[in-house]
């Protein structure tokens, strides 16, 4: 427990933006951690606790939207490398204007960030999200995930190109973004 | 190194993974580029601000009461918790009232549901109640406050029958008509009781209405539930943040408690 409740915010907003269906974040959080403290011999005090029930809570999720399964995410195509993905972003002359002054699209789109977070792809919302929100380095990523640290690397570079090309649509849609 | 290799290496630079040499030949060509630099910092920029947008919230702690509870690992009561519920609870107090005033409080005064809600809000904003119970028997001391203050008797239901772990008492008026509220929690969800004599509900009739085709009457106001039954000639409304079952449990238990008067 004293482990347990100095993360319950970032449990239950990684639960919030992960699962598909959001009237099942409790249903999800009750059973990864009654899983976790069934399987609590196993953890060894002292390794990092987070990393441990954050997996829990991950591979509930994963039985969950697989449930839901809804089928709207798809994923990037294979072929798009990660050294293609800033200079996409870069070859877009808008998305240097809101490189210079992100602000006035930044502050108006809470919604829009967390729509384009839904929009993601699986596993590059999962690995953005442990990054953003769990603070997480690659390898502790890698190991809650149970994917190669390159998966992390490439996930997380095309997710944030993604998120970047949202907002480059959002701030043309509203007049936000002008080429100079 | 030349742009294109250090701009393709953005990500593990701004996150510091990598290698020190990667790191070290990085800093190299930003401290010569200045085009580099000014586009990492710009990056950099940009990527911390979308994940502000992703800070955690702080946690619900009604929901993680139900989670905790449910797998047997339910924590004692914990008064940061209690606070940041209050502090939540404040603010939609505060756009409730916001609300409630642009529609008009007058038009629904004689509505108990409403009227229950409102009060109920205030005790979430951190309204004292007129009494709050110091000894280890705070129920049976409620009661004797009660007994004191209001005609009609008033029962608080004991703990171990519903969960409800009283607090505070007092007295109110409900569209002018005389009631004696408890306050409490069930779990960590915040509870109010309120009671009234069965004379009282001639003055709101939608309640009326509903309890002469039903026994216990269960209804929604914005975020709250409540139940409603007439038990011993008194008018019995509990209302909570929580589901209708636990709410339904504080009432029969109300209903089943040994008369003290």
């Amino acid at each position: 427990m004293r482990h347990l409740e100095p993360i319950h915010g970032a449990l239950e907003s990684y639960c919030r933006r992960l699962l598909n269906d959001l009237n099942a974040v409790a249903d999800v959080l009750q059973s990864a951690i009654a899983n976790a403290y069934r399987d609590f011999h196993l953890y060894a005090e002292g390794t990092d606790f987070r990393a441990w029930m954050f997996r829990y809570v991950h591979l509930q999720i994963l039985n969950c939207n697989r449930k839901y399964s809804r089928t709207r995410h798809e994923e990037l195509p294979a072929n798009l490398a990660v050294e293609d993905t800033w200079q996409l972003a870069l070859d877009e002359p808008l998305f240097k204007v809101l490189l210079d002054d992100p602000e006035p699209v930044l502050d108006q789109c809470d919604a829009i960030v967390a729509q384009a977070m839904q929009d993601l792809a699986p596993q590059e919302r999962a690995v953005f999200l442990l990054q953003a929100i769990g603070e997480f380095t690659y390898r502790e990523i890698a190991e809650i995930l149970q994917v190669p640290i390159g998966t992390v690397m490439s996930s997380l570079a095309r997710g944030r190109l993604r998120l970047r090309q949202r907002l480059v649509q959002y701030g043309e849609e509203q007049g936000l973004l002008r080429e100079e | 190194m030349n742009c294109n290799e250090v701009r393709q290496h953005w990500n593990l630079y701004h996150d510091s993974e990598g290698d020190a040499e990667l790191h070290f030949k990085i800093s190299e060509h930003l401290d010569m580029c200045a085009d580099c630099a000014q586009w990492f910092s710009q990056q950099s920029r940009l990527e911390d601000m979308i994940e502000e947008k992703l800070t955690p919230l702080p946690a619900d702690p009604v929901l993680w009461n139900q989670v905790l509870g449910k797998t047997g690992l339910r924590k004692p009561v914990r008064v940061r918790s209690w606070m940041w519920f209050a502090g939540v609870a404040a603010s939609v107090a505060a756009v409730g009232m916001l609300v409630l005033l642009w529609q008009g409080v007058s038009a629904n005064a004689s509505d108990l549901s409403k009227l229950a809600a409102s009060w109920h809000q205030k005790v979430l904003a951190g309204q004292e109640p007129d009494f709050r119970p110091q000894s280890d028997s705070p129920d049976l001391e409620v009661e004797h406050y009660l007994r004191k203050h209001v005609a009609f008797p008033v029962r608080c239901p004991p703990r171990k029958d519903a969960g409800f772990a009283v607090d505070g008492a007092g007295i109110c008026k409900m569209a002018g008509e005389p009631a004696a509220y408890l306050t409490g929690r069930v779990d960590e969800a915040p509870v109010s009781i309120f009671v009234l004599s069965g004379a009282s509900l001639a003055a709101f009739p939608h309640q009326q209405q509903a309890l002469r085709q039903e026994k216990t009457h269960q209804c929604r106001e914005g975020p709250y539930q409540m139940v409603l039954a007439v038990i011993d000639r008194n008018t019995v409304l509990v209302i909570g943040q929580t589901d209708a079952d636990r709410l339904d449990r504080v009432l029969r238990a109300y209903g089943t408690y040994p008369d003290h008067h």
